[in-house]
């Protein structure tokens, strides 16, 4: 239990890498490790595909990144449509692992292109936690 | 291992049949299936029932489909690969026939969608994604298409006017058709005035939601030939999955690899490759999903999907005229009878019988049909 707390409405609550939950809450994004080939999965996995091994350790990552693609939401699901329009986009981060994420809203949609630099940081809103993309040096956590 | 044949084709209208249930609708297909290969329905010896089961009011649609159609005590059992559910139908079918597990099989696809409030659709829509690391940041089938069109603007300088042109095609050939959903061709204008889904896309860029069912008779070489003069051979089926999530796919996201790799399956099956196909059936849920396949095909290379369609070459008279029945956009998108249905205007392509759309001399065609937001990729090639 405690999953259904990531993202702005969430969908599972039951699963083995729902400590990312507290390390958001503590306002930091880690992801796993595989202990035997040490391979680092974002989002967290709590299974290594590769060695089908299942020991794993929680390891920060860098939250900078660029965008690769994005799209502006005007017909949402039903518990997203108070926010329309929002913004939605897939990052690449460090070491190229992917992210997708929603864009600070703050950010003017016409600047957004693939290859923009952004940075991936906590977010709280409301009883939910989860990361989102933002400038580099946003005005506030908006 | 013989040759592995369709020899009767059908469906129903698609659009929104308030008149009619789940397995209603695929009787219609199912008894045209039957009249097309002139077969009584006792010598089908299993049917296979493709549909996103999810859209579905009935739970696990086989029984009460195979119930209807008279087809109980036979084998009978679902398929489910969202929007591709049918075309994997047709793989399966083909292993069944090929193993001589069955010899004539009915693959079934159907879907009632129209029944669901537009909550519920929405509610469904919003999970077509990875729900635990895409859905919670509110994602939707037009976004995740959206993002793929955004991605190949900015690398290849594709417009949203290159996508309508997809739009307006698409509409002019579903006016000739009787069984689409839309049947009044639009303008260049009018798809662009359309109101914003997920941009770049806009409500006339997106297929839509319909109630519908398409039938395909399958059988073995030595049945086939005394059924009909004519059998459409199956000359390949392809199939290939991607990650669900998106940032579990690699590269630009200008392309679908998943597409890419179904071809080459189908393709190497076949002993072909995109040069020699006639006529094609593509999967235009989304107007940038057809530009995108033009690529992933082969029918035109990367970042020139556009130029193919301003040229021209995918209309009838063209190179490769592309969804001359309507395609998704005009016939409406009855998910689990979507693949089915591009196999019926195939075959009717490849018998000569697609009247004021026929391709000349059409002798070889394609069908691709893609699953949800990419995750599986279905190509399937016939030859008469």
């Amino acid at each position: 239990m405690g999953f259904e707390k990531f993202g702005r409405f969430g969908y599972v609550s039951q699963t083995k890498i729902s400590p990312l939950v507290s390390y958001l809450e503590k306002n930091q994004i880690m992801a796993t490790k595989c202990k035997k080939c040490d391979t680092v999965y974002f989002p967290p996995r709590a299974d290594c595909p590769k060695c089908r091994d299942s020991e794993i350790t929680w390891v920060p990552i860098e939250g900078k990144g660029r965008l690769v693609t994005f799209t502006e939401v005007y017909f949402a699901p039903p518990a997203f449509q108070d926010s329309t329009p929002y913004l939605l986009g897939l990052a690449e981060l460090k070491d190229g692992l992917r992210v997708f994420a929603p864009i600070n809203n703050q950010i003017d949609p016409k600047s957004l292109k693939p290859g923009l630099e952004l940075l991936l940081r906590p977010k709280q809103a409301g009883e939910g936690v989860y990361y989102q993309l933002e400038p580099e040096s946003p005005k506030e956590n908006g | 291992m013989g040759r592995i044949a369709i020899v009767g084709v059908g469906q129903s209208k698609f659009g929104k049949r308030s008149d009619a249930s789940l397995r209603e609708l695929a009787f219609e297909a199912y008894s045209s299936a039957l009249d097309d290969a002139d077969l009584e329905s006792s010598a089908i010896d299993g049917s296979v029932v493709c549909s996103a089961t999810h859209y579905d009011k009935q739970r696990s649609p086989a029984g009460v489909v195979s119930e209807y159609l008279g087809l109980s005590p036979k084998p009978t059992f679902n398929v489910e690969a969202a929007c591709a559910s049918s075309a994997v139908g047709l793989r399966i079918a083909w292993s069944l026939v090929s193993s001589r597990l069955n010899e004539v099989v009915a693959v079934v696809g159907v879907q009632k969608m129209t029944e669901l409030s537009s909550g519920e659709i929405q509610e469904l829509m919003g999970r077509a994604g990875d729900v635990m690391w895409e859905s919670p940041f509110g994602t939707s089938m037009p976004a995740y298409y959206a993002m793929y069109a955004n991605a190949h603007m900015a690398r290849y300088g594709t417009t949203e006017e290159d996508m309508a042109r997809v739009t307006v095609k698409n509409r002019k050939y579903g006016a000739k058709n009787p069984q689409a959903m839309f049947q009044k061709p639009v303008t260049v204008e009018e798809v662009l005035k359309s109101r914003p889904v997920s941009k770049p896309l806009k409500m006339f860029d997106c297929c839509a939601n319909a109630d519908g069912a398409a039938c395909l008779i399958v059988t073995n070489s030595e049945r086939a030939r005394k059924i009909i003069d004519k059998p459409v051979w199956v000359a390949g089926v392809g199939l290939a999955s991607s990650p669900m999530s998106l940032a579990g796919r690699q590269g630009p996201l200008t392309s679908f690899e998943v597409t890419k790799n179904a071809a080459k399956s189908a393709y190497d099956m076949a002993r072909m490759g995109p040069t020699d196909v006639d006529v094609a059936e593509v999967h235009d849920s989304f107007s940038i999903t057809e530009i995108l396949n033009y690529e992933d095909l082969g029918f035109a290379k990367p970042g020139r999907g556009a130029r193919l369609l301003k040229d021209n070459e995918t209309e009838l008279g063209g190179k490769i005229p592309v969804n001359v029945d309507g395609g998704l956009i005009s016939k409406g998108h009855p998910v689990g009878a979507t693949g089915a249905s591009q196999i019926t205007s195939l075959v009717h392509q490849l018998r000569r019988e697609a009247g004021d759309v026929q391709v000349d001399g059409a002798k070889i065609g394609l069908a691709q049909n893609i699953g949800g937001i990419g995750m599986y990729s279905a190509v399937s090639i016939l030859r008469s």
